[in-house]
């Protein structure tokens, strides 16, 4: 059995631990409230605007527009959302399953999928890999995004999509469904319109004003842009509800762990007290005789 | 008929307005429209201006409540209005004075710009600025009155 002063100093290396994985914890829980208002606010927004898109696909006045060209699928371009750092349970390595899945059906062509990484996690990831070819990182993505990364990383694949480098583009991202469920999903953001909503309105035959091409090109863009930060402010809510997941539970390890640190070391005081107290009245017993 | 009119004002940081008025009128490329129920179903741009809301039939225009709005798209159809901006203020949350201030900040900055990138963004300012004092100003007016 462990000495007490072993036991001593293992508790308190625990204690220590315990101290840094709640402060995560804590920090996380900020985080994420704060995270989750910004992604509630946008939905309205977000929802309004692939209702939208799918009802200008619905009026037929979209064929005529670049972004919306669906076309026979060859080469995607793939936007992983992962994380910064890591210690956030399982919410990189879903990510990367996911990632891997999808390559792995891209493969079978024969041609490197490109592939824009936010997070240097992601990064990391996507350059190990020989199936994809790194076009893009965004590192350190701050929560409150200003668009400056989203407008970059939008510009480079619509820019790649008009030229027919590429026929969709697809986002790999962690739905935040509450603090508790967080699920992956992909997502086509262009050809734009392409997962279809349902039009909760009439189909009626409305007035473009000036003409439809000049709204087309005015806010399609726009929207797809929404979407796109849609899913990033998910991602930012699922990584830090998923972060406060997991240092709860360092957290609660950490508290059972010491407990039960701390009943042995309680045994092994009290056994070597018994031990001292034999050995003296083993003593008295000898000098009396 | 219906007689009124669903007015929905959504922002990226939520829905701004969302209820039933009697008239709206939006700044538009070709001139402001005043909507009314039962207009037809149209689709059109929005551009930076002042968003005027009549809540009911008889108010009178000094009850008229004003929103700086930035350029977005507009959807009407069976008596609804849905409109899409980047960012939406209530007259009653703009303070004249800090608009007038960052007005002259912002034309300071489309003075000094070094570059195109520069310049782009301080007009973007100087914009978003000039309509919020402008909507402060209309409910200023408004008080007087």
């Amino acid at each position: 059995m462990a000495s007490t002063r072993q036991l001593k100093s293992r508790i308190r290396s625990v204690g220590n631990t315990r101290q840094i994985t709640k402060a995560m914890e804590v920090v996380a829980a900020s985080k994420m409230r704060r995270a989750q208002d910004a992604d509630k606010a946008a939905a309205s927004y977000t929802e309004a605007a692939s209702e939208l898109l799918s009802y200008f696909a619905s009026q037929g006045i979209t064929q005529k527009h670049s972004l919306f060209k669906v076309k026979h699928v060859h080469r995607r371009l793939l936007i992983v959302v992962a994380s910064d750092r890591g210690l956030a349970g399982a919410y990189n390595n879903n990510i990367f399953k996911q990632y891997v899945q999808e390559l792995k059906n891209d493969h079978a062509a024969g041609d490197k999928t490109p592939s824009v990484a936010f997070g240097r996690k992601a990064a990391q990831f996507v350059t190990r890999l020989r199936e994809a070819e790194l076009a893009g990182v965004y590192e350190n993505v701050s929560d409150q995004l200003d668009g400056g990364e989203l407008q970059a990383v939008l510009a480079m694949a619509v820019e790649k999509f008009e030229a027919d480098e590429i026929e969709a583009v697809d986002i790999i991202y962690t739905k935040f469904i509450s603090s508790i469920a967080q699920q992956v999903e992909v997502k086509r953001i262009l050809p734009a319109g392409f997962t279809e909503v349902e039009v909760a309105e009439d189909l009626n035959e409305a007035v473009y004003e000036p003409n439809p091409k000049k709204v087309l090109d005015a806010v399609v863009y726009r929207l797809v842009e929404a979407q796109l930060y849609q899913t990033l402010l998910d991602a930012k809510a699922s990584e830090h509800s998923m972060r406060m997941m997991a240092m709860k539970n360092a957290s609660d390890n950490a508290d059972e762990l010491v407990d039960d640190l701390t009943l042995a070391m309680n045994k092994a005081r009290q056994g070597a007290i018994t031990q001292e107290l034999a050995e003296i009245s083993g003593g008295v017993e000898a000098m009396n005789d | 008929m219906s007689s009124n009119l669903h007015l929905e004002l959504v922002t990226l940081r939520g829905k701004k307005v969302d209820q039933d008025i009697y008239e709206v009128t939006i700044p538009t490329e070709t001139g402001p429209i005043s909507v009314y129920p039962d207009h037809e179903a149209l689709v059109t741009l929005a551009i930076p201006g002042a968003l005027a809301i009549r809540h009911n039939r008889d108010d009178p225009d000094s009850k008229l409540e004003y929103l700086a709005i930035t350029g977005g798209v507009v959807r009407v159809s069976n008596g609804r209005v849905r409109i899409l901006v980047d960012e939406a203020d209530h007259s009653e949350d703009i303070l004249e004075e800090d608009s007038k201030a960052a007005l002259k900040r912002a034309m300071e900055l489309r003075e000094n710009a070094k570059d195109q990138v520069e310049l782009e963004k301080a007009m973007e300012l100087v914009d978003r600025h000039a309509v919020r004092l402008k909507v402060a100003e209309l409910r200023r007016k408004r008080r007087v009155n």
